[in-house]
């Protein structure tokens, strides 16, 4: 598209003499990269009309800009099962606990814990899975996944993941924000604020959700919190738009789209030439952007065009709004340069209140329905060489109890587990991640965590490490003070960098 | 923190250039200010070693005593009057890289280490910072009123002096009055929120008088949509919703408070009132219905319902956000911090935020599911059996007796809540909402103030029959207080006990041999102790008592309002150990920062005495806070940019005699009435100049702070959809009541354990304005909040405003706009015929109220030629775009124009307000 291409250059010709006005105020940042720009403003926006004193108001908030140092990763891949995963009937293979099946739960261990369902004594609920080692890592999977049991050479294992929040919603918001109230940006979105994205015809924040709910904490844990909207996740839907408002109205086709954006952005241009506002240019450009978006996004959300071994690796039935479907759109989107693509797949709350959510039944179909699309996930990113580039994290809230749930003291229909807090296990895997490593161990019984625990702020620095930023350095100052993801705590969990 | 200081150095930087000041290279005559020279230096590199949140050494710079005080060498770093022999300047000089400050860092320019030597040589005074000193009287005095020069007497100058004398000194030239037709639609736009309607543009165009404008000023400042309006302003201040946020996010009944802000800003009620009501409209005396609503400011916290939540954990942090929000909204002051440690920057101390919290701290709400406490809005039929009641109080009883009837059937406070019992034997907490206790099973409720009471209310419910409870006193054994059989059902009962003294331990036991063993007696969900009504004996008693016990039992709607403890339930408040609200430190009183205002001689130390201090002329900031805020709604920038902050952090004012002079007269002259206030600011010339920039204008003053030019910017996301629909003629004008749901896409609602759903609006109430759309925090109204419209989770003091193509996206192709557009085309139809040219003017003049210049009519009409030619190849997609059941001839007409007409509302000019 040709058409406003002499407008769009003056926009940058004029950002670009704004910036070198403010060249000494560059000069001071030198070492934090432009980054920390935002913040350098006092929690203003450096992109907007508002707010910004004299720096350029027409440039793109979306510009690629460079971490603090190389980065490992170009994107993230972030699974999140929503509802929490049984480490136990997935990863943390525990054979003594099997001996003290259906047994009373030692008072000492329930001693000051409180749980969110589970009362008075409950009994102890052995493995519901049969676990052996797979690869070169000798790494316990259980039956559950028999295609990742595979693909474990390719992971490293956190074993001893501990939250503090005991409910869904704080604690996917804190798994997401770093904090269990609402109103702070997301993993997602303080990575685009750190690093623009990379293609500019697409959001550089996508978020997929599957399994026909959005995570507890709603769309919150995709929000941009305090940062500018801008860097908020863009939500792309397999049903209805793709993103919302995407498509053209119904009878008008792609030529008299481009057509009457032509003739706005025409008329804007006018209206440039009286006003000299800068704002106009931005918007002119924002246009062209909206109409690039509406070219390239739902061919990245079509999945029609993949070939069909491609189909048959990932388990995809084109059209459905499945867990499967979305891996393989991340990969898409990956491919694309989307720095940040976030899954939620709900349903994996196994309390044993009903046959989906528990652990005989729900947990086994849910594991089926990840099994085949996460290997593929990984395979494939691996052989397009993208996997050492992308960093991909599998993970849930929090865990679940070695007991058997007893809501209410009462015994339940099916088998469950309550919410567990101080360990679980997730992973992750590529862009400079060990091949094959595991860190961190729980107890005989798989209830506390003895070595190798690593907090939510860890995994956070972590991410943040791969993506190139020093967790402490990337900051936005709110209410007053510098906020980041980590908040006052956070640790780069070395033991699983390659 | 290498970022930090980094940043504060540029903060500094643009304030101090932009205020046109500059601290370093001052006359060297002049004593040195503390404010605006030394404390910028200290912050930038002292006080992040040195301040509220370390004192490396000992030493730290944030207040005088401190600065002056011994260090861990057992000496004072800084001897007034003596330089030469103060460690603090002495290390500036070091060359020893361990002993030179700042450590591990550049060493401070000359000038700065002389500023710093000279400060202290001066006497090492401490200077308050400019917005902690109350606004003095304004040395501008207006000129006599002439008849003739109505627009002087609107605001009678002062804003334009200031301005003036502003822009001579930045040496920029004022730009000439806009034309009429740009500056009604600015002005419409800014008070109410609309475009102007057709009638008053032509009146205004047709009206020669010298007061035209003012005219026009006075009638949209007495239009309703003006409450409408500015509501949106304060409602994201308030973080209002209409739904409880966190997990599961359900609805809450909450558009009674919308709408008294509503009617507040109609009613151009003083400020000051519209504080107290809203802080403390509970504590004043006989409080109506509308003030106890506006209480509800501070019940918009969330409200965490999901099982297995301790409760006490949200209360605290609503409290906390209580605390957060007053300051934040009323002091243009950021708190937060100093829940875990003295301020960083600004002279506030750690304990200042606890004191501050005692005020708020002593409310009934206790994040229980069901949101209490409630006021109760009964019915004709509930209105009269509680005036039965009171007028037999007022025959029988004690002026006493009366006001806590009437209390209690409003709020049916106090209550004691289930989560307050403990040691549960056979049973527990159920979804840590009730008490659930099964056949001979018991619990605790510990230190409840019976306090010789002769009745216990309990609500509570059981699907079975033969259920009973026991109370008894200090023990499972303890003395017989109560016996009552529970009858199956839902209700309050009322259960006679045995008057006892003070504060007892009550254990509660219940039975119901008929129930499995897993099977709980009932749920109960509170309690509340209570007298008989007065004049019990006396004919005509007992109806009475059953209409109480009616009332009381009647389920009226009703919505979440503030209540304060009584003494007996008084809730002490401790500090928190590093902001851990599970380790507490010493109690503390009801206090405000001494930095600040004293509180006031003659108030109480509650909300009420915190919502006088606030109000109190001598406050510094509270009166500089809303008018900063108004100003920025108007010009698009803040005298002081950063709005949310006024601390030493913040920007400085881009004028500062200006923001003082308003601020004094807003308190002063206008008494605090805020049309009053906008009243001023929209007369000034500076609000009515041309609003066109120029490349010189951008290089010297881009942002518009000093306002040689008009303001121009992108309209708010309640003026995106209410223009849009004002202007296609589909805007509903009903004002008020429920929450509506426009049209919404599907799916955007799936919050987890809610069958709640998004049901589209009809009967015209899809087209009400953007104030009254339903808020869901977990899933907010997606278009609005595309353009920066808040999501209502905390307060928001500045929407910063972003230019994103899914705007672009929203505006034009979300079916709201697209209808929108085709009901715009429709009118252009009306207007035009068949005849395009005339369409696309009517189009735009309609829009933009303006007639279109030839380059855009060519344009649109091109764009227009392009649609109709598509259009009548191709019949179907002219009748698919019309939404019409099927092609019809001459339909590519109305096709193309509303192509046109979706263009024309995506134009920038039509966006922005100019």
């Amino acid at each position: 598209m040709h058409m406003s291409e002499k407008i769009i250059h003056e926009a940058n010709e004029r950002a670009a003499k704004y910036f070198s006005r403010r060249h000494f105020l560059q000069d001071c940042i030198t070492g934090l990269g432009a980054t920390a720009l935002g913040s350098l403003l006092g929690g203003c926006n450096i992109f907007s009309g508002s707010g910004s004193g004299e720096m350029p108001q027409s440039l793109n908030p979306l510009e690629p800009r460079a971490p603090h140092f190389p980065a490992r990763a170009k994107s993230v891949i972030y699974l999140h099962m929503a509802g929490a995963p049984s480490q136990l009937e997935l990863f943390d293979y525990k054979p003594e606990l099997q001996k003290l099946h259906n047994q009373l739960c030692p008072p000492s261990i329930l001693e000051g814990k409180k749980f969110a369902f589970i009362r008075g004594v409950p009994k102890m609920l052995g493995p519901q899975a049969v676990f052996s080692q797979h690869g070169e890592s000798r790494a316990w999977v259980s039956d559950h996944l028999p295609h990742f049991s595979k693909m474990v050479d390719d992971v490293s294992f956190l074993k001893a993941v501990q939250t503090d929040q005991f409910n869904h919603g704080p604690a996917q918001l804190f798994m997401h924000t770093g904090s269990a109230r609402l109103g702070r940006p997301s993993i997602g979105s303080w990575v685009t604020y750190g690093l623009g994205s990379e293609n500019s015809n697409l959001p550089g924040f996508v978020v997929l959700t599957s399994g026909g709910k959005t995570p507890d904490a709603g769309k919150s844990v995709w929000g941009s919190g305090f940062l500018p909207s801008v860097y908020q996740g863009v939500q792309c839907r397999s049903k209805g738009d793709p993103v919302l408002y995407i498509t053209d109205p119904e009878g008008m086709d792609r030529d008299m789209r481009y057509q009457s954006i032509h003739a706005i952005n025409e008329v804007n241009k006018l209206e440039y030439e009286a006003f000299q506002d800068p704002e106009i240019l931005s918007r002119i450009s924002q246009y062209e952007l909206a109409y690039k978006m509406q070219i390239s996004v739902p061919g990245v959300m079509d999945i029609n065009d993949e070939p069909e071994y491609i189909h048959q690796l990932y388990g995809t039935q084109p059209g459905k709004e499945a867990f499967a479907n979305n891996c393989l759109l991340a990969r898409k989107l990956v491919e694309k340069g989307v720095r940040f693509v976030q899954l939620f797949d709900w349903g994996w709350d196994t309390h044993g209140t009903g046959e989906d959510l528990s652990i005989d039944y729900g947990l086994r179909n849910k594991s089926r329905e990840i099994d085949k699309p996460i290997s593929a996930l990984l395979l494939d990113l691996k052989q397009r060489g993208l996997l050492d580039e992308t960093l991909v994290v599998w993970g849930g809230e929090f865990g679940r109890t070695p007991m058997q749930e007893n809501r209410d003291g009462k015994e339940m229909p099916y088998l469950g587990r309550d919410h567990h807090v101080e360990a679980f296990t997730m992973w992750m895997a590529g862009a400079g991640i060990r091949k094959g490593g595991s860190w961190g161990e729980t107890d005989e019984i798989g209830f506390a965590a003895v070595k190798g625990k690593v907090a939510v702020h860890d995994i956070h620095a972590t991410i943040l490490q791969q993506m190139g930023f020093d967790h402490e350095k990337l900051t936005y100052q709110f209410q007053g003070r510098p906020f980041r993801l980590t908040d006052v705590g956070g640790h780069v969990i070395h033991e699983i960098l390659g | 923190m290498f970022n930090l200081t980094t940043s504060r150095l540029l903060m500094f930087l643009s304030a101090a250039l932009t205020a046109g000041i500059l601290a370093i290279g001052c006359n060297s005559r002049r004593p040195v200010d503390y404010s605006s020279e030394v404390k910028p230096i200290l912050n930038k590199h002292c006080i992040s070693c040195h301040g509220g949140v370390k004192q490396s050494g000992g030493f730290s710079v944030l207040f005088r005593e401190e600065a002056l005080g011994n260090t861990k060498s057992g000496h004072p770093a800084i001897i007034p009057g003596d330089a030469a022999n103060s460690e603090f300047i002495r290390r500036l000089h070091n060359k020893d890289p361990k002993e030179r400050m700042p450590y591990k860092a550049a060493p401070l320019s000359k000038e700065e280490i002389s500023i710093l030597t000279r400060w202290v040589d001066e006497g090492a005074k401490w200077g308050e910072h400019w917005a902690y000193v109350s606004p003095a009287k304004p040395d501008y005095a207006p000129p006599a009123a002439t008849a003739g020069n109505a627009a002087q007497n609107a605001g009678e100058g002062g804003v334009d002096h200031y301005i003036n004398l502003k822009l001579e000194e930045e040496k920029l030239e004022a730009a000439p009055q806009a034309d009429k037709i740009t500056l009604l639609r600015r002005l419409s736009l800014d008070l109410t929120g609309l475009p102007p309607t057709e009638q008053m543009m032509q009146s205004f165009l047709a009206d020669n008088s010298p007061d035209a404008y003012e005219k026009r000023v006075d009638s949209l400042l007495a239009s309703p949509h003006y409450g409408e309006h500015w509501a949106s302003m304060w409602l994201d201040l308030a973080r209002y919703a209409d739904t409880k946020g966190y997990e599961r996010d359900v609805r809450r009944d909450f558009w009674r408070y919308r709408d008294w802000v509503i009617n507040a800003f109609n009613h151009d009620m003083p400020y000051d009132r519209f504080t107290v009501e809203q802080l403390a409209g509970d504590l004043l005396p006989n409080p109506d219905n509308d003030q106890l609503i506006a209480t509800a400011f501070h019940r918009n916290t969330m409200n965490n319902d999901e099982g297995g939540t301790q409760d006490e954990e949200f209360r605290v942090a609503a409290i906390i956000d209580r605390v957060n929000t007053t300051m934040e909204v009323w002091q243009g002051t950021t708190i937060a911090c100093v829940q875990c440690h003295s301020h960083p920057y600004d002279p506030f101390r750690f304990e200042d935020y606890y004191k501050l919290m005692a005020f708020l701290n002593n409310t009934r709400d206790e994040d229980t599911f069901g949101e209490h406490p409630k006021l109760r809005l009964y019915d004709s039929v509930g209105l009269r059996k509680v005036d039965s009641i009171t007028a037999w109080i007022k025959q029988y009883g004690t002026a006493g007796e009366l006001s806590e009837t009437k209390d209690f059937l409003r709020t049916l406070e106090p209550k004691i809540h289930a989560h307050n019992a403990d040691e549960y034997i056979n049973g527990e907490l159920a979804d840590t909402k009730f008490m659930a206790i099964r056949h001979g099973g018991s619990c605790r409720v510990k230190k409840v103030p019976v306090n010789n009471r002769n009745n216990l209310l309990l609500k509570y419910w059981t699907g079975r029959d033969g259920g009973s409870l026991e109370i008894r006193d200090g023990g499972l054994n303890g003395p017989l207080v109560a016996r009552q059989s529970l009858p199956k059902g839902n209700r309050v009962l009322d259960i006679p006990i045995t008057p006892m003294e003070g504060y007892r331990n009550l254990y509660f036991i219940f039975r119901n041999s008929s129930l499995g063993p897993l099977e709980s007696v009932c749920n109960v969900e509170w309690f509340a102790l209570r007298n008989d009504l007065p004049g019990k004996g006396q004919p005509g008693y007992k109806p009475v008592e059953t209409a109480f016990m009616q009332a009381v039992n009647a389920n009226p709607e009703s919505m979440p309002v503030m209540w304060e403890n009584p003494t007996e339930m008084f809730r002490p408040t401790h500090t928190f150990e590093r902001g851990n609200w599970m380790v507490l430190g010493e109690e503390v009183k009801p206090d405000v920062p001494e930095s600040l205002n004293p509180f006031p001689d003659k108030a109480p130390r509650n909300r009420l005495g915190l919502a006088m201090w606030i109000t109190d002329k001598n406050n510094p900031l509270t009166a500089r806070v809303m008018v900063n805020r108004f100003w920025e709604h108007l010009f698009g920038i803040g005298i002081v940019e950063t709005q949310e902050d006024f601390g030493t952090q913040g920007f400085l004012p881009s004028n500062p005699a200006l923001l003082d002079y308003l601020s004094y007269r807003f308190m002063n002259t206008y008494n605090w009435s805020m049309k009053s206030l906008l009243r001023e600011m929209v007369t000034s010339e500076a609000y009515k100049r041309d609003s066109r920039s120029s490349p010189e204008l951008q290089e010297k003053d881009p942002a518009n702070r000093y306002l040689a030019r008009g303001p121009r910017f992108r309209l708010s996301a309640e003026q995106v959809r209410d223009q849009a629909l004002a202007v296609s003629g589909l805007l509903s004008n009903k004002m008020l009541g429920a929450s509506v749901m426009p049209y919404q896409p599907e799916g955007i609602w799936q919050t987890v354990w809610s069958g709640d759903n998004w049901k589209i609006s009809e009967n015209g109430d899809q087209y009400r304005r953007a104030v009254y759309t339903f808020i869901k925090r977990t899933a907010p109204y997606p278009s609005a909040i595309t353009f920066d419209a808040s999501s209502r989770e905390v307060c928001l003091q500045r929407r910063i405003r972003t230019n994103t193509p899914l705007q672009a996206l929203v505006t034009l192709n979300d079916p709201v706009y697209v209808e929108a557009a085709r009901s715009l085309a429709l009118r252009m139809q009306e207007s035009g015929g068949q005849d395009a040219k005339t369409c696309i003017r009517a189009g735009y003049k309609r829009a933009m109220y303006k007639d279109i210049i030839p380059g855009k009519e060519a344009v649109l009409e091109k764009l227009y030629r392009q649609a109709y030619d598509k259009f009548g190849k191709d019949p179907k997609a002219a009748a698919a775009f019309l939404q019409a059941p099927e092609p019809k001839k001459g339909m590519e007409h109305l096709a193309a124009l509303t192509v046109v007409a979706n263009a024309i509302m995506n134009l920038d000019e039509f966006l922005s307000k100019s």
